[in-house]
């Protein structure tokens, strides 16, 4: 495996990509320790991806998206702190690794870029500058000539023209969309072999959003690394995932196939969500509906489901238990009781049968 | 750059005509005369007097008549602390003294302050931090005198064995007569500037590109001195105008308890006995200090952040 | 519940089996109403923006600490001076230099009659011969002259001085020395001889805590006073400050355009102005102007008599110079609030200028206002006892914390707490300031709670 890793960074392409886990979640929960008390934002989480996969986490504002990420990369800050449940990378215990570990391995194995391009390269240096430390944080042999060569190849793989003058400019000399661009090199210069990208384009324009999802998706089909994209937006999961998780309240309601999850939707919040998304293949007289209400007070989580208050086929059942996972197909499964409900009638009319 | 600069020297060089402009109708509206002594002399002596030195003219033309001679880099007589003396000879005299400690001063509250703020930022939270917080809180709520005064008390005072250093300065003391009003003068401005590099380092160490460089894996050193510092010292760097004013005059209480022969203590004699033109050529050369410390400061901040844009005037 | 079901679930923890959801038996499919969804989220309680404020604030155990020291000296300062019954200009005969202990009259007898043992002859006390004196004078019917008394008294300190180093038998004749060696121990609060005279007598009178000056002029009433002083300075100043530094601030931000750019000129140059020299020189220059008006018969000059010259022309400074940092902030404050959303969504609906500085500036603003005036009165303090030290603050019958330090200077090594009371209450009133206003900003806007 170490040497098998060490040829993954000699070459910009990465022949077929493994087979196997490549990141394995279980049960993670992460409270934030506030004055005001506890906040669970994430409750009990578990999803794998395996190597080459693209995974799209999708779930409104505080649904824990983000801090879920942080936890795998280790970069969760006081006073969040995991407190339950495992993630392992290729095997290795993440939650195990000590400070130095999770250091070189942040960058090396795992790489993160961030929503706003705007504030994520330091004003105060040089493009090149920054995309060459990224390098040297993990390659201490490598020349510094060497380096800004990488870097260079780097700028031109994701589509940055007149590399050389670039290199010496200044983040505020970028756009926002070229900015995101050096955030992707940054990410990519050490070959991760999985990329989490943290709402990547909800900051920029349109137009721009396409151009850096092409180009994710063409990085990704020739590096065959992992990505997990969070977004709230449905769009982008159709455009870029293989699966899908959808976050709510800190749970994953519901996880399947790209596939499934837009054409056979479980839960009535990936419902919701589908419904308030503009679609091509609508009726024209289709409205889009939003979802009524709010999302429930993390601090207070209720006992039972958390969309129960804004569902229109919340039964009272919902709001005394959290339903457990139903299987609905194949690595597609949701926690709703409707489904719960249906599984049951099944079984009941089967035993009458019988 | 080239215009900017310009721009910036030309409100300097408004700032010192408005200081000098302040200081001279002030002191002038102030009653009385230099010539009032114990004993007062006659009003013939007074006369002659005020005739010699150019005091019985209306005022706006002595005050055209010092900014003609000013610009021709004259900056008149003593006409009362040192009868006669060429004031830009005292200035001379008595400066480097003043400046040598401010110096000092500077150099020791910088040279310490910037460590101990990135110090409490990094361990926020901890009892070091809180210790640091108090620290510096208490040192920039203790007036010089105080200090001055307690550090008289407790090193030159009763007690022998503590009495390291000279009560009042000499220059025979050598470095060791330069140590309590050094420290003296440098307390406040250490303690300002650790609290103000700690909540700008705390300010860069919550930025995203501090987020970014830990998921770049950078070490923990790296990202504290190479990206959070160089953002969190733009403040600081800032502060350094202000501060030299403040050491100039902060200088002024410290010459006092430790009697030393700076400008500072002049200046305060001068005010007293109304020696105007030792208080105008006193108050001009030290304005002018100040606003020329201010611009360098404020062109080098220009260098430190790339973000400003100095073809564009600065905004 | 499901969690414990779930184990051997290969997915999720909350991953039970079909079958063991059907052995649950309490199943209700039933849709919900829509009271109970309401039920369902417990709301938590909102709080208002002060209450908010005043829960961090109070969990601030040093910003609390600093509030309850600064009504202590609040207390000590205004309700002090009532409670002592000396007053801050009174000379109280007998009573000049005393330190703030005392050592009862028959410890005293017990040291000097050891002392007089030594040495061979009464060493009396200054006082005491010259007491004596004016009772021989009087009983022969003459009265002495000040010139005589003070006589009279060299001679005795002389004497006394002359005994003190001429002991004999090795033994050391020097009070302190037989204090020691008697085991005779200083008492709390200061007293003049013949006030433990009264006190031997069935008086009561009150000691003087932190002792009396050469004037013997009780120093905690002084002290008091000058708390006072400083404390009324610095409020003052800061009010003057926010007040004018607000109006100028705001009117800048909120104008804009060509307004904003010549009042922002004008911040500029006063900004660049070296405060301190130029505080020096008003203070110095105009404090002989308002004097001579105060003693005209003018129409505010009760007002300038009871304020002192001084402190007059220490206010204009503030209220010319120092005002330029609190508008650059409340200008900064009310362009970014001027910038958002819902400001311009307001005036979109046709709200009037006056209605959205009442209802969106103002409210937003308010927090940084208290706080920069709150730090404002730490600075205030500190530089009125920095130009009274320099002898151009406060004038002479008034007192302040920075003149009394000032004038102990002169005695410093052998009376050093004549310093050191007036020192330790002004540092602890400007660090608690300090203190609490950091508290009050950490408390009032959270994000900046660092």
């Amino acid at each position: 495996m170490e040497q098998n890793t060490n040829t993954l960074r000699d070459d910009l392409v990465v022949e077929a990509p493994k087979d196997g886990k490549l990141l394995e979640v279980k049960d993670l929960r992460v409270s934030f320790f506030t004055p005001a008390g506890e906040v669970k934002a994430v409750g009990g989480i578990s999803y794998d991806l395996n190597y080459g996969e693209v995974m799209g986490i999708v779930g409104e504002s505080g649904s824990g998206k983000s801090v879920e990420a942080y936890s795998i990369i280790g970069l969760l800050q006081s006073p969040g702190k995991v407190i339950g449940g495992s993630i392992s990378f290729e095997g290795q215990d993440v939650l195990a690794k000590s400070k130095e570990e999770m250091t070189d391995f942040r960058g090396r194995e795992v790489a993160m870029i961030f929503q706003n391009p705007m504030t994520c390269l330091n004003p105060v240096y040089t493009v090149g500058n920054q995309l060459v430390e990224a390098l040297r944080a993990h390659d201490k042999s490598i020349s510094a000539e060497d380096a800004k060569k990488r870097a260079m190849e780097m700028m031109e793989l994701v589509g940055i023209n007149n590399v050389a003058r670039r290199m010496r400019q200044y983040p505020h000399e970028f756009s926002g969309g070229m900015r995101q661009r050096v955030m992707i090199a940054m990410g990519l210069i050490c070959h991760p072999k999985l990329l989490i990208a943290d709402e990547p384009t909800t900051a920029l324009d349109v137009t721009i959003q396409a151009q850096i999802l092409e180009l994710m998706k063409e990085l990704q089909k020739k590096t065959h690394m992992g990505i997990v994209f969070i977004t709230h937006n449905l769009g982008v999961v159709a455009e870029i995932c293989d699966k899908v998780s959808v976050m709510y309240a800190g749970k994953i309601v519901e996880q399947g196939p790209v596939n499934d999850i837009f054409y056979t939707p479980g839960h009535p919040y990936t419902v919701g969500l589908l419904r308030s998304m503009p679609r091509v293949d609508a009726d024209s007289y289709e409205r889009l509906i939003p979802i009524e209400g709010t999302p429930v007070d993390m601090l207070n989580p209720p006992e039972g489901c958390p969309f129960a208050p804004r569902c229109e086929h919340a039964m009272k059942v919902c709001l005394q238990k959290m339903p457990p996972y139903v299987e609905l197909g194949d690595g597609h499964r949701s926690a709703c009781w409707l489904r719960v409900q249906e599984q049951v009638n099944a079984k009941k009319e089967a035993g009458t049968n019988d | 750059m080239v215009k900017y600069t310009i721009k910036r020297v030309l409100m300097a060089v408004l700032t010192v005509f408005i200081v000098a402009c302040i200081t001279f109708f002030l002191m002038n509206a102030a009653p009385g005369n230099p010539w009032l002594a114990e004993k007062t002399p006659p009003q013939s002596v007074i006369d002659a007097l005020n005739e010699k030195y150019g005091l019985d003219k209306p005022l706006p033309e002595q005050f055209a008549k010092y900014m003609n001679n000013l610009i021709h880099g004259d900056f008149g007589v003593s006409i009362k602390t040192q009868k006669n003396r060429p004031v830009m000879d005292i200035i001379v005299e008595k400066f480097p003294l003043s400046a040598q400690l401010g110096i000092m001063a500077v150099a020791w509250a910088v040279v310490v302050g910037v460590p101990l703020g990135c110090l409490a930022a990094y361990k926020r939270g901890k009892l070091i931090d809180s210790i640091l917080r108090v620290v510096c809180t208490l040192g920039v709520s203790l007036p010089g005198f105080v200090v001055a005064s307690v550090l008289l008390v407790v090193f030159c005072g009763g007690i022998e064995s503590l009495n390291f250093f000279p009560g009042t300065f000499s220059p025979a003391n050598g470095i060791r007569g330069y140590i309590l009003p050094c420290f003296c003068l440098g307390l406040y401005p250490m303690c300002y500037i650790a609290r103000l590099t700690r909540s700008s380092m705390l300010d860069a160490i919550n930025q995203e590109y501090v987020k970014t460089a830990r998921a770049k894996g950078l070490k923990t050193g790296k990202i504290i001195f190479k990206h959070a510092l160089r953002n969190a010292l733009i403040p600081v760097i800032t502060y350094l105008g202000p501060l030299t004013a403040f050491t100039l005059c902060g200088g002024f209480v410290v010459e006092k308890v430790f009697g030393i022969p700076g400008l500072g203590k002049f200046f305060v004699q001068s005010v007293q006995a109304l020696d105007y033109p030792l208080i105008m050529g006193t108050v001009i050369f030290l304005a002018t200090f100040i606003v020329f410390m201010n611009l360098m400061v404020d062109l080098l901040y220009k260098v430190v952040d790339p973000r400003i844009n100095l073809a564009k005037g600065g905004n | 519940m499901a969690d414990k079901k779930v184990k051997h679930s290969p997915i999720g923890s909350l991953q039970p089996k079909i079958d063991d959801i059907l052995e649950w038996n309490n199943l209700d499919f039933t849709p919900a109403t829509k009271e109970e969804k309401e039920d369902f989220i417990q709301q938590r309680k909102s709080v208002s923006y002060w209450r908010d404020a005043w829960r961090r604030l109070r969990k601030n155990t040093v910003a609390m600490v600093a509030m309850c020291v600064l009504i202590v000296i609040v207390l000590f300062g205004f309700l002090g001076p009532v409670l002592v019954p000396y007053g801050y200009e009174e000379f109280n005969k007998g009573a000049e230099n005393l330190h703030p202990w005392h050592y009862t009259l028959e410890d005293q007898a017990r040291v000097n009659a050891v002392i007089e043992e030594r040495t061979g002859s009464a060493a009396l006390d200054p006082e005491e011969a010259v007491a004596q004196a004016i009772a021989e004078a009087e009983a022969k019917g003459e009265t002495l002259s000040a010139v005589q008394q003070a006589k009279i008294r060299a001679n005795a300190k002389a004497a006394a001085e002359k005994a003190a180093t001429e002991g004999s038998e090795g033994l050391s004749t020097k009070e302190e020395d037989v204090r020691a060696e008697l085991g005779v121990k200083a008492k709390l609060g200061g007293y003049s001889n013949n006030e433990l005279q009264r006190i031997a007598n069935g008086e009561k009178v009150f000691p003087h805590l932190f002792g009396t000056d050469k004037f013997g002029r009780d120093i905690m009433v002084r002290v008091m006073i000058g708390t006072r002083v400083s404390m009324i300075v610095g409020v003052c100043a800061a009010l003057l400050v926010l007040v004018i530094g607000a109006l100028y601030g705001s009117i800048s931000g909120y104008a804009g355009g060509m307004v904003d750019t010549v009042m922002q000129r004008i911040v500029e140059v006063i900004y660049s102005i070296p405060e301190v020299l130029v505080i020096l020189l008003l203070a110095a220059m105009l404090s002989p102007v308002i004097q001579e008006y105060s003693s005209s018969g003018g129409l505010l000059s009760g007002l300038t008599t009871v304020l002192g010259a001084n402190l007059i022309s220490m206010f204009i400074a503030f209220g010319i110079l120092y005002w330029v940092g609190m508008s650059r902030i409340i200008r900064g404050q009310v362009l970014q609030i001027k910038q958002q959303e819902y400001v311009t969504a307001a005036r979109a609906l046709g709200a009037s200028s006056g209605r959205i500085i009442r209802r969106h500036l103002l409210p937003n603003c308010i927090g940084q206002i208290v706080v920069t005036t709150c730090l404002q009165i730490p600075s205030a303090i500190f530089l009125e006892s920095f130009l009274s030290f320099l002898g151009v603050g406060v004038n002479a019958p008034m007192t302040s914390l920075g003149s009394m330090a000032s004038e102990a200077l002169q005695g410093l090594y052998s009376y050093p707490y004549r310093l050191l009371f007036p020192a330790i209450i002004l540092s602890v009133m400007i660090l608690s300031f300090n203190l609490f206003g950091d508290g009050l900003r950490d408390a009032l806007d959270p994000r900046l709670k660092k």
